[in-house]
Protein backbone atom coordinates (compact mmCIF):
# COMPACT_ATOMS: atom_id res chain seq x y z
CA UNK A 1 0.00 0.00 0.00
CA UNK A 2 1.20 3.49 -0.78
CA UNK A 3 0.49 6.41 1.54
CA UNK A 4 0.47 9.85 -0.03
CA UNK A 5 0.42 12.96 2.10
CA UNK A 6 -1.08 16.29 1.16
CA UNK A 7 0.23 18.77 3.71
CA UNK A 8 -1.65 21.71 2.20
CA UNK A 9 -5.14 20.32 2.75
CA UNK A 10 -7.31 20.05 5.88
CA UNK A 11 -6.47 17.09 8.18
CA UNK A 12 -9.41 14.90 7.13
CA UNK A 13 -8.24 15.13 3.49
CA UNK A 14 -4.50 15.01 4.08
CA UNK A 15 -3.78 11.36 3.28
CA UNK A 16 -4.52 9.04 0.38
CA UNK A 17 -4.02 5.33 1.01
CA UNK A 18 -3.74 3.50 -2.31
CA UNK A 19 -3.42 -0.26 -2.78
CA UNK A 20 -3.36 -2.38 -5.91
CA UNK A 21 -4.57 -5.98 -5.82
CA UNK A 22 -4.17 -8.59 -8.54
CA UNK A 23 -5.62 -12.14 -8.68
CA UNK A 24 -8.86 -10.77 -7.26
CA UNK A 25 -11.52 -13.47 -7.05
CA UNK A 26 -14.49 -11.81 -5.38
CA UNK A 27 -15.22 -8.77 -7.55
CA UNK A 28 -18.81 -9.86 -8.21
CA UNK A 29 -19.73 -10.22 -4.56
CA UNK A 30 -17.93 -6.98 -3.67
CA UNK A 31 -20.00 -5.19 -6.27
CA UNK A 32 -23.29 -6.54 -4.84
CA UNK A 33 -22.13 -5.56 -1.35
CA UNK A 34 -21.50 -1.99 -2.51
CA UNK A 35 -24.95 -1.78 -4.14
CA UNK A 36 -26.72 -3.25 -1.09
CA UNK A 37 -24.87 -1.04 1.37
CA UNK A 38 -26.35 2.05 -0.26
CA UNK A 39 -29.88 1.11 0.79
CA UNK A 40 -29.24 -0.68 4.11
CA UNK A 41 -30.90 0.98 7.09
CA UNK A 42 -28.90 2.25 10.06
CA UNK A 43 -27.21 1.21 12.25
CA UNK A 44 -26.18 -1.90 10.24
CA UNK A 45 -26.10 0.24 7.11
CA UNK A 46 -23.70 2.76 8.58
CA UNK A 47 -21.39 0.02 9.76
CA UNK A 48 -21.39 -1.67 6.34
CA UNK A 49 -20.87 1.66 4.55
CA UNK A 50 -17.88 2.38 6.80
CA UNK A 51 -16.40 -1.04 5.97
CA UNK A 52 -16.74 -0.20 2.28
CA UNK A 53 -15.65 3.42 2.60
CA UNK A 54 -13.16 3.35 -0.30
CA UNK A 55 -12.99 4.18 -3.97
CA UNK A 56 -12.75 0.92 -5.90
CA UNK A 57 -11.24 1.45 -9.34
CA UNK A 58 -10.76 -0.94 -12.25
CA UNK A 59 -7.01 -0.78 -13.09
CA UNK A 60 -7.63 -1.77 -16.69
CA UNK A 61 -8.57 1.85 -17.42
CA UNK A 62 -5.65 3.32 -15.47
CA UNK A 63 -2.47 4.12 -17.38
CA UNK A 64 -0.04 4.93 -14.53
CA UNK A 65 0.28 5.75 -10.82
CA UNK A 66 0.35 9.41 -11.86
CA UNK A 67 -3.07 8.94 -13.46
CA UNK A 68 -4.73 7.85 -10.18
CA UNK A 69 -2.75 10.38 -8.16
CA UNK A 70 -4.01 13.19 -10.41
CA UNK A 71 -7.63 12.08 -9.96
CA UNK A 72 -7.12 11.83 -6.19
CA UNK A 73 -5.62 15.33 -6.09
CA UNK A 74 -8.52 16.88 -8.02
CA UNK A 75 -11.04 15.04 -5.78
CA UNK A 76 -9.34 16.31 -2.61
CA UNK A 77 -9.22 19.82 -4.06
CA UNK A 78 -12.96 19.74 -4.84
CA UNK A 79 -13.74 18.42 -1.34
CA UNK A 80 -11.58 21.09 0.30
CA UNK A 81 -13.21 23.87 -1.72
CA UNK A 82 -16.73 22.58 -1.13
CA UNK A 83 -17.28 21.96 -4.84
CA UNK A 84 -17.78 18.18 -5.01
CA UNK A 85 -19.95 17.18 -7.96
CA UNK A 86 -20.73 13.80 -6.42
CA UNK A 87 -21.72 12.60 -2.94
CA UNK A 88 -18.31 11.78 -1.52
CA UNK A 89 -14.63 12.41 -2.14
CA UNK A 90 -14.36 8.74 -3.16
CA UNK A 91 -17.06 8.88 -5.83
CA UNK A 92 -15.42 12.13 -6.96
CA UNK A 93 -12.27 10.14 -7.85
CA UNK A 94 -14.35 8.03 -10.27
CA UNK A 95 -16.00 11.15 -11.66
CA UNK A 96 -12.58 12.77 -12.25
CA UNK A 97 -11.35 9.70 -14.14
CA UNK A 98 -14.23 9.54 -16.60
CA UNK A 99 -14.07 11.92 -19.59
CA UNK A 100 -17.87 12.45 -19.53
CA UNK A 101 -20.10 14.26 -17.04
CA UNK A 102 -22.37 11.39 -16.07
CA UNK A 103 -21.62 9.92 -12.63
CA UNK A 104 -23.40 6.59 -13.20
CA UNK A 105 -21.39 6.11 -16.39
CA UNK A 106 -18.22 6.89 -14.43
CA UNK A 107 -19.10 4.24 -11.84
CA UNK A 108 -20.05 1.69 -14.49
CA UNK A 109 -16.81 2.19 -16.42
CA UNK A 110 -14.23 2.93 -13.75
CA UNK A 111 -15.75 1.20 -10.70
CA UNK A 112 -15.68 -2.46 -9.76
CA UNK A 113 -17.39 -4.80 -12.20
CA UNK A 114 -18.05 -8.55 -11.97
CA UNK A 115 -15.22 -9.42 -14.33
CA UNK A 116 -12.46 -7.48 -12.49
CA UNK A 117 -9.48 -9.64 -11.62
CA UNK A 118 -7.47 -6.72 -10.30
CA UNK A 119 -8.57 -3.73 -8.22
CA UNK A 120 -7.27 -0.39 -7.04
CA UNK A 121 -8.52 0.52 -3.58
CA UNK A 122 -8.28 4.13 -2.41
CA UNK A 123 -9.08 5.75 0.91
CA UNK A 124 -8.88 9.50 1.44
CA UNK A 125 -8.79 10.36 5.12
CA UNK A 126 -6.66 11.78 7.91
CA UNK A 127 -3.24 10.56 9.10
CA UNK A 128 -4.93 9.15 12.22
CA UNK A 129 -6.72 6.35 10.39
CA UNK A 130 -5.52 2.97 11.76
CA UNK A 131 -4.95 -0.43 10.11
CA UNK A 132 -5.90 0.76 6.64
CA UNK A 133 -4.25 -2.12 4.82
CA UNK A 134 -6.05 -4.66 7.02
CA UNK A 135 -9.34 -2.87 6.43
CA UNK A 136 -8.78 -3.06 2.68
CA UNK A 137 -7.76 -6.70 2.93
CA UNK A 138 -10.98 -7.57 4.75
CA UNK A 139 -13.12 -6.47 1.79
CA UNK A 140 -10.90 -7.51 -1.14
CA UNK A 141 -9.20 -10.86 -1.48
CA UNK A 142 -6.29 -10.75 -3.84
CA UNK A 143 -2.58 -10.23 -3.98
CA UNK A 144 -1.18 -6.88 -2.94
CA UNK A 145 1.31 -5.56 -5.54
CA UNK A 146 3.17 -2.23 -5.94
CA UNK A 147 1.53 0.64 -7.85
CA UNK A 148 4.37 0.45 -10.36
CA UNK A 149 2.42 -2.48 -11.83
CA UNK A 150 -0.14 0.03 -13.12
CA UNK A 151 0.38 0.30 -16.85
CA UNK A 152 0.97 -3.45 -17.19
CA UNK A 153 -2.70 -4.20 -16.47
CA UNK A 154 -4.01 -1.51 -18.82
CA UNK A 155 -6.49 -2.18 -21.61
CA UNK A 156 -5.01 0.45 -23.93
CA UNK A 157 -7.65 -0.01 -26.61
CA UNK A 158 -10.43 0.76 -24.10
CA UNK A 159 -8.55 3.80 -22.77
CA UNK A 160 -8.10 5.18 -26.29
CA UNK A 161 -11.77 4.55 -27.08
CA UNK A 162 -13.15 6.28 -23.97
CA UNK A 163 -10.85 9.27 -24.47
CA UNK A 164 -11.57 9.36 -28.23
CA UNK A 165 -7.89 9.19 -29.10
CA UNK A 166 -7.85 6.91 -32.14
CA UNK A 167 -8.05 9.70 -34.72
CA UNK A 168 -5.75 12.13 -32.93
CA UNK A 169 -2.51 13.27 -34.59
CA UNK A 170 -0.50 12.56 -31.42
CA UNK A 171 -1.49 8.88 -31.47
CA UNK A 172 -0.95 8.49 -35.20
CA UNK A 173 2.51 10.05 -34.93
CA UNK A 174 3.51 7.52 -32.27
CA UNK A 175 2.16 4.48 -34.09
CA UNK A 176 4.66 1.68 -34.53
CA UNK A 177 6.45 2.50 -31.27
CA UNK A 178 4.28 0.95 -28.57
CA UNK A 179 6.20 2.40 -25.60
CA UNK A 180 6.03 5.88 -27.10
CA UNK A 181 2.32 5.49 -27.82
CA UNK A 182 1.66 4.46 -24.21
CA UNK A 183 3.62 7.47 -22.91
CA UNK A 184 1.65 9.81 -25.18
CA UNK A 185 -1.69 8.27 -24.19
CA UNK A 186 -0.73 8.47 -20.51
CA UNK A 187 0.20 12.16 -20.76
CA UNK A 188 -3.09 13.02 -22.52
CA UNK A 189 -5.17 10.98 -20.10
CA UNK A 190 -3.47 12.47 -17.02
CA UNK A 191 -3.93 15.97 -18.46
CA UNK A 192 -7.62 15.27 -19.16
CA UNK A 193 -8.12 14.31 -15.51
CA UNK A 194 -6.35 17.46 -14.31
CA UNK A 195 -8.45 19.71 -16.54
CA UNK A 196 -11.80 18.00 -15.86
CA UNK A 197 -13.17 20.70 -13.54
CA UNK A 198 -13.01 23.35 -16.29
CA UNK A 199 -14.07 21.23 -19.26
CA UNK A 200 -17.85 21.11 -18.63
CA UNK B 1 -9.93 27.63 1.36
CA UNK B 2 -7.66 30.57 1.94
CA UNK B 3 -8.44 34.00 3.22
CA UNK B 4 -8.68 36.84 0.76
CA UNK B 5 -5.35 38.30 -0.20
CA UNK B 6 -3.17 35.41 0.98
CA UNK B 7 -1.55 32.87 -1.33
CA UNK B 8 -2.90 29.32 -1.52
CA UNK B 9 -1.24 26.95 0.95
CA UNK B 10 0.53 24.90 -1.73
CA UNK B 11 2.77 27.87 -2.51
CA UNK B 12 4.20 28.06 1.01
CA UNK B 13 6.93 25.47 0.34
CA UNK B 14 7.19 26.05 -3.40
CA UNK B 15 10.31 27.54 -4.95
CA UNK B 16 9.60 30.86 -6.59
CA UNK B 17 11.27 30.81 -10.01
CA UNK B 18 10.49 34.17 -11.52
CA UNK B 19 8.01 36.94 -11.42
CA UNK B 20 6.62 36.12 -14.86
CA UNK B 21 6.38 38.35 -17.86
CA UNK B 22 3.10 39.79 -16.65
CA UNK B 23 4.80 40.63 -13.39
CA UNK B 24 1.80 42.30 -11.78
CA UNK B 25 -0.42 39.24 -11.82
CA UNK B 26 1.58 36.07 -12.41
CA UNK B 27 4.21 34.08 -10.51
CA UNK B 28 5.81 30.77 -11.42
CA UNK B 29 7.10 28.11 -9.02
CA UNK B 30 8.65 24.68 -8.78
CA UNK B 31 6.66 22.61 -6.27
CA UNK B 32 5.66 19.16 -5.05
CA UNK B 33 1.94 18.33 -5.03
CA UNK B 34 2.33 15.54 -2.49
CA UNK B 35 4.80 13.28 -0.73
CA UNK B 36 4.66 9.56 -1.29
CA UNK B 37 5.69 6.78 1.08
CA UNK B 38 7.11 4.59 -1.70
CA UNK B 39 8.42 6.70 -4.52
CA UNK B 40 10.19 9.95 -5.02
CA UNK B 41 7.76 12.70 -5.94
CA UNK B 42 8.29 14.46 -9.21
CA UNK B 43 8.11 18.25 -9.16
CA UNK B 44 5.56 20.29 -11.05
CA UNK B 45 5.77 23.73 -12.63
CA UNK B 46 3.11 25.98 -11.06
CA UNK B 47 1.70 29.15 -12.56
CA UNK B 48 -0.18 31.25 -10.07
CA UNK B 49 -2.37 33.94 -11.55
CA UNK B 50 -3.32 36.05 -8.58
CA UNK B 51 -6.00 38.67 -8.33
CA UNK B 52 -5.07 42.26 -8.78
CA UNK B 53 -6.52 43.80 -5.67
CA UNK B 54 -7.49 47.09 -7.24
CA UNK B 55 -10.02 45.64 -9.64
CA UNK B 56 -13.51 44.41 -8.96
CA UNK B 57 -13.01 41.19 -6.93
CA UNK B 58 -15.80 39.02 -8.42
CA UNK B 59 -15.08 40.19 -11.95
CA UNK B 60 -11.40 39.52 -11.30
CA UNK B 61 -12.10 35.99 -10.14
CA UNK B 62 -14.19 35.13 -13.16
CA UNK B 63 -11.60 36.62 -15.51
CA UNK B 64 -8.86 34.60 -13.85
CA UNK B 65 -11.06 31.50 -14.06
CA UNK B 66 -11.63 31.87 -17.76
CA UNK B 67 -7.96 32.57 -18.50
CA UNK B 68 -6.91 29.50 -16.53
CA UNK B 69 -9.53 27.37 -18.29
CA UNK B 70 -8.52 28.77 -21.69
CA UNK B 71 -4.80 28.11 -21.21
CA UNK B 72 -5.48 24.58 -19.94
CA UNK B 73 -7.81 23.72 -22.84
CA UNK B 74 -5.32 24.97 -25.41
CA UNK B 75 -2.55 22.88 -23.87
CA UNK B 76 -4.77 19.78 -23.99
CA UNK B 77 -5.60 20.50 -27.62
CA UNK B 78 -1.87 20.71 -28.41
CA UNK B 79 -1.20 17.43 -26.59
CA UNK B 80 -3.89 15.65 -28.56
CA UNK B 81 -2.50 17.11 -31.79
CA UNK B 82 0.99 15.82 -31.07
CA UNK B 83 2.56 19.23 -30.38
CA UNK B 84 5.25 18.90 -27.71
CA UNK B 85 3.93 20.82 -24.69
CA UNK B 86 4.17 20.10 -20.95
CA UNK B 87 1.31 17.87 -19.73
CA UNK B 88 -1.22 19.27 -17.26
CA UNK B 89 -0.99 18.08 -13.68
CA UNK B 90 -3.30 20.36 -11.71
CA UNK B 91 -6.01 22.86 -12.53
CA UNK B 92 -7.39 24.97 -9.69
CA UNK B 93 -9.43 27.65 -11.39
CA UNK B 94 -10.80 29.05 -8.11
CA UNK B 95 -7.33 29.88 -6.81
CA UNK B 96 -5.89 30.66 -10.23
CA UNK B 97 -3.33 27.85 -10.27
CA UNK B 98 -2.16 25.71 -13.17
CA UNK B 99 0.29 22.85 -12.61
CA UNK B 100 2.36 21.43 -15.47
CA UNK B 101 4.71 18.54 -15.99
CA UNK B 102 8.18 19.74 -14.94
CA UNK B 103 10.42 20.10 -18.00
CA UNK B 104 14.06 19.48 -17.16
CA UNK B 105 15.93 21.62 -19.62
CA UNK B 106 16.76 25.11 -20.74
CA UNK B 107 15.00 27.75 -22.73
CA UNK B 108 16.09 28.19 -26.33
CA UNK B 109 16.81 31.81 -25.47
CA UNK B 110 19.50 30.74 -23.00
CA UNK B 111 20.91 28.12 -25.35
CA UNK B 112 21.26 30.67 -28.14
CA UNK B 113 23.04 33.05 -25.82
CA UNK B 114 20.17 35.50 -25.34
CA UNK B 115 20.62 35.62 -21.56
CA UNK B 116 17.83 35.49 -19.05
CA UNK B 117 14.55 37.19 -19.87
CA UNK B 118 14.59 40.80 -18.71
CA UNK B 119 18.35 40.66 -18.14
CA UNK B 120 18.76 43.92 -20.01
CA UNK B 121 17.43 45.69 -16.95
CA UNK B 122 19.77 44.01 -14.49
CA UNK B 123 22.74 46.34 -14.38
CA UNK B 124 24.86 44.78 -11.65
CA UNK B 125 25.57 41.78 -13.87
CA UNK B 126 28.11 43.90 -15.72
CA UNK B 127 30.11 44.32 -12.54
CA UNK B 128 30.61 40.60 -11.96
CA UNK B 129 34.26 39.59 -11.47
CA UNK B 130 35.79 38.14 -14.62
CA UNK B 131 36.24 34.61 -13.27
CA UNK B 132 32.56 34.21 -12.46
CA UNK B 133 31.61 34.46 -16.09
CA UNK B 134 31.54 31.08 -17.75
CA UNK B 135 34.01 30.52 -20.58
CA UNK B 136 31.72 28.13 -22.36
CA UNK B 137 29.73 29.81 -25.06
CA UNK B 138 26.04 28.91 -25.16
CA UNK B 139 26.38 27.47 -28.65
CA UNK B 140 28.86 24.97 -27.37
CA UNK B 141 26.49 23.99 -24.54
CA UNK B 142 23.84 23.31 -27.16
CA UNK B 143 26.22 21.03 -28.97
CA UNK B 144 28.08 19.47 -26.04
CA UNK B 145 25.20 18.88 -23.63
CA UNK B 146 22.30 18.44 -26.03
CA UNK B 147 24.32 17.15 -28.97
CA UNK B 148 22.43 19.10 -31.57
CA UNK B 149 23.48 21.81 -33.96
CA UNK B 150 21.79 25.22 -34.14
CA UNK B 151 20.42 24.18 -37.55
CA UNK B 152 18.81 21.08 -36.06
CA UNK B 153 17.34 23.20 -33.28
CA UNK B 154 15.82 25.58 -35.84
CA UNK B 155 14.24 22.73 -37.70
CA UNK B 156 12.71 21.40 -34.47
CA UNK B 157 11.23 24.85 -33.82
CA UNK B 158 9.75 25.03 -37.34
CA UNK B 159 8.30 21.58 -36.97
CA UNK B 160 6.56 22.21 -33.60
CA UNK B 161 5.09 25.54 -34.70
CA UNK B 162 3.92 23.88 -37.90
CA UNK B 163 2.10 21.15 -35.96
CA UNK B 164 0.59 23.76 -33.65
CA UNK B 165 -0.75 25.87 -36.53
CA UNK B 166 -2.09 22.75 -38.26
CA UNK B 167 -4.17 22.28 -35.10
CA UNK B 168 -5.34 25.92 -35.49
CA UNK B 169 -3.68 26.97 -32.24
CA UNK B 170 -2.16 30.47 -32.28
CA UNK B 171 0.44 30.86 -29.53
CA UNK B 172 0.23 34.62 -29.20
CA UNK B 173 3.67 35.05 -27.58
CA UNK B 174 6.18 33.08 -29.64
CA UNK B 175 9.62 33.94 -28.30
CA UNK B 176 12.71 31.86 -27.68
CA UNK B 177 11.95 32.13 -23.91
CA UNK B 178 8.76 30.19 -24.50
CA UNK B 179 10.55 27.21 -26.03
CA UNK B 180 12.59 24.70 -24.09
CA UNK B 181 14.95 21.89 -24.99
CA UNK B 182 14.08 18.81 -23.01
CA UNK B 183 15.91 15.53 -22.57
CA UNK B 184 13.43 12.68 -22.69
CA UNK B 185 14.21 9.15 -21.71
CA UNK B 186 11.60 6.49 -21.21
CA UNK B 187 11.95 2.89 -20.09
CA UNK B 188 12.37 1.22 -23.46
CA UNK B 189 13.41 3.87 -25.92
CA UNK B 190 16.73 5.62 -26.27
CA UNK B 191 16.99 9.13 -24.82
CA UNK B 192 16.28 11.96 -27.20
CA UNK B 193 16.07 15.71 -27.25
CA UNK B 194 12.67 17.31 -27.74
CA UNK B 195 11.68 20.90 -28.34
CA UNK B 196 8.81 21.86 -26.02
CA UNK B 197 6.56 24.91 -26.47
CA UNK B 198 5.46 26.55 -23.20
CA UNK B 199 3.41 29.51 -21.95
CA UNK B 200 -0.03 29.36 -23.61
CA UNK B 201 -1.34 32.24 -21.51
CA UNK B 202 -2.09 34.34 -24.59
CA UNK B 203 -2.97 31.50 -26.95
CA UNK B 204 -6.24 31.12 -28.82
CA UNK B 205 -7.81 29.04 -31.56
CA UNK B 206 -8.00 30.37 -35.12
CA UNK B 207 -7.69 29.01 -38.63
CA UNK B 208 -7.01 32.43 -40.18
CA UNK B 209 -3.91 32.86 -42.34
CA UNK B 210 -3.48 36.35 -40.88
CA UNK B 211 -3.27 35.03 -37.30
CA UNK B 212 -0.71 32.40 -38.25
CA UNK B 213 1.39 34.94 -40.17
CA UNK B 214 1.37 37.36 -37.22
CA UNK B 215 2.38 34.53 -34.88
CA UNK B 216 5.43 33.88 -37.10
CA UNK B 217 6.22 37.58 -37.36
CA UNK B 218 6.29 37.91 -33.57
CA UNK B 219 8.86 35.11 -33.45
CA UNK B 220 10.91 36.65 -36.23
CA UNK B 221 11.05 39.94 -34.34
CA UNK B 222 12.03 38.11 -31.15
CA UNK B 223 14.84 36.34 -33.00
CA UNK B 224 16.14 39.55 -34.51
CA UNK B 225 16.16 41.45 -31.25
CA UNK B 226 17.61 38.81 -28.90
CA UNK B 227 19.85 36.84 -31.25
CA UNK B 228 21.97 39.03 -33.53
CA UNK B 229 22.74 37.67 -37.00
CA UNK B 230 20.03 35.06 -36.70
CA UNK B 231 18.55 35.60 -40.17
CA UNK B 232 19.99 32.42 -41.71
CA UNK B 233 18.81 30.47 -38.67
CA UNK B 234 15.30 31.85 -38.89
CA UNK B 235 15.17 30.92 -42.57
CA UNK B 236 15.49 27.28 -41.52
CA UNK B 237 12.59 27.69 -39.07
CA UNK B 238 10.38 28.93 -41.91
CA UNK B 239 11.53 26.29 -44.36
CA UNK B 240 10.69 23.40 -42.05
CA UNK B 241 7.48 25.11 -40.91
CA UNK B 242 6.41 25.42 -44.54
CA UNK B 243 6.94 21.72 -45.19
CA UNK B 244 4.90 20.86 -42.09
CA UNK B 245 1.85 22.99 -42.88
CA UNK B 246 1.80 21.92 -46.53
CA UNK B 247 -0.47 23.62 -49.03
CA UNK B 248 -1.44 26.51 -46.73
CA UNK B 249 2.19 27.66 -46.64
CA UNK B 250 1.93 29.65 -49.89
CA UNK B 251 -0.75 31.94 -48.49
CA UNK B 252 0.80 32.18 -45.01
CA UNK B 253 4.14 33.10 -46.61
CA UNK B 254 2.54 35.79 -48.74
CA UNK B 255 0.71 37.15 -45.71
CA UNK B 256 3.92 37.13 -43.66
CA UNK B 257 5.44 39.45 -46.31
CA UNK B 258 2.45 41.81 -45.89
CA UNK B 259 2.79 41.74 -42.12
CA UNK B 260 6.51 42.57 -42.35
CA UNK B 261 5.71 45.51 -44.63
CA UNK B 262 3.05 46.80 -42.22
CA UNK B 263 5.59 46.42 -39.40
CA UNK B 264 8.21 48.46 -41.26
CA UNK B 265 5.75 51.20 -42.17
CA UNK B 266 4.65 51.41 -38.57
CA UNK B 267 8.20 51.71 -37.31
CA UNK B 268 8.97 54.42 -39.92
CA UNK B 269 5.98 56.45 -38.81
CA UNK B 270 6.52 55.80 -35.08
N1 LIG C 1 6.74 23.06 -17.55
C1 LIG C 1 7.86 23.73 -17.29
N2 LIG C 1 8.88 23.13 -16.61
C2 LIG C 1 10.02 23.80 -16.33
N3 LIG C 1 10.25 25.08 -16.68
C3 LIG C 1 9.29 25.73 -17.35
C4 LIG C 1 8.05 25.10 -17.69
N4 LIG C 1 7.27 26.01 -18.34
C5 LIG C 1 8.00 27.14 -18.42
N5 LIG C 1 9.22 27.00 -17.83
C6 LIG C 1 10.28 28.02 -17.73
O1 LIG C 1 9.79 29.11 -16.97
C7 LIG C 1 9.80 30.32 -17.76
C8 LIG C 1 8.56 31.16 -17.47
O2 LIG C 1 7.37 30.42 -17.70
P1 LIG C 1 6.22 30.94 -18.67
O3 LIG C 1 5.15 29.90 -18.72
O4 LIG C 1 6.83 31.33 -19.97
O5 LIG C 1 5.62 32.22 -17.90
P2 LIG C 1 5.95 33.79 -18.07
O6 LIG C 1 6.68 34.02 -19.35
O7 LIG C 1 4.62 34.45 -18.07
O8 LIG C 1 6.75 34.10 -16.87
C9 LIG C 1 9.88 29.83 -19.22
O9 LIG C 1 10.53 30.78 -20.01
C10 LIG C 1 10.67 28.54 -19.10
O10 LIG C 1 12.06 28.78 -19.12
MG1 LIG D 1 7.01 33.10 -21.07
Amino acid sequence: MEVISYPYFPAHLSRAYIALYTSVTDAGSLRSRIINAATLASPEGDQERELLNFAFVDPRLITSALHVETAVYQAILAAAQGSLRTKTVHSEVLWALNPGNNISEAIRRYGVSDGCTSLLVIRIDSSELQDVEAKMGSVVSGQLVPLTQLGTLTDWAAVKKYHKLNQEAAIKAASGDIQKEHDVVDNIVVSSVAIKSVMG
Amino acid sequence: MTTAGSSPAILTDATHISQGAEAASLKVYKALLHQSSNSESTPVFLKYRFNKQYRHPTLDTSLTRSRIAGEARTVLKCLRSGVHVPGLRLVDASEGILGFEWIEGKSVRMLLGGGAEGEEEIEYSENLPEDEISDETPESELESAYRITPDALMSMIGSEIGKMHLADVIHGDLTTSNMMLHWTSSANSSPSVELVLVDFGLAYTSSLVEDKAVDLYVLERAFNSTHPDSEPLFAIVLEVYGKRVGKEWTSIKRRLDDVRLRGRKRSMVG
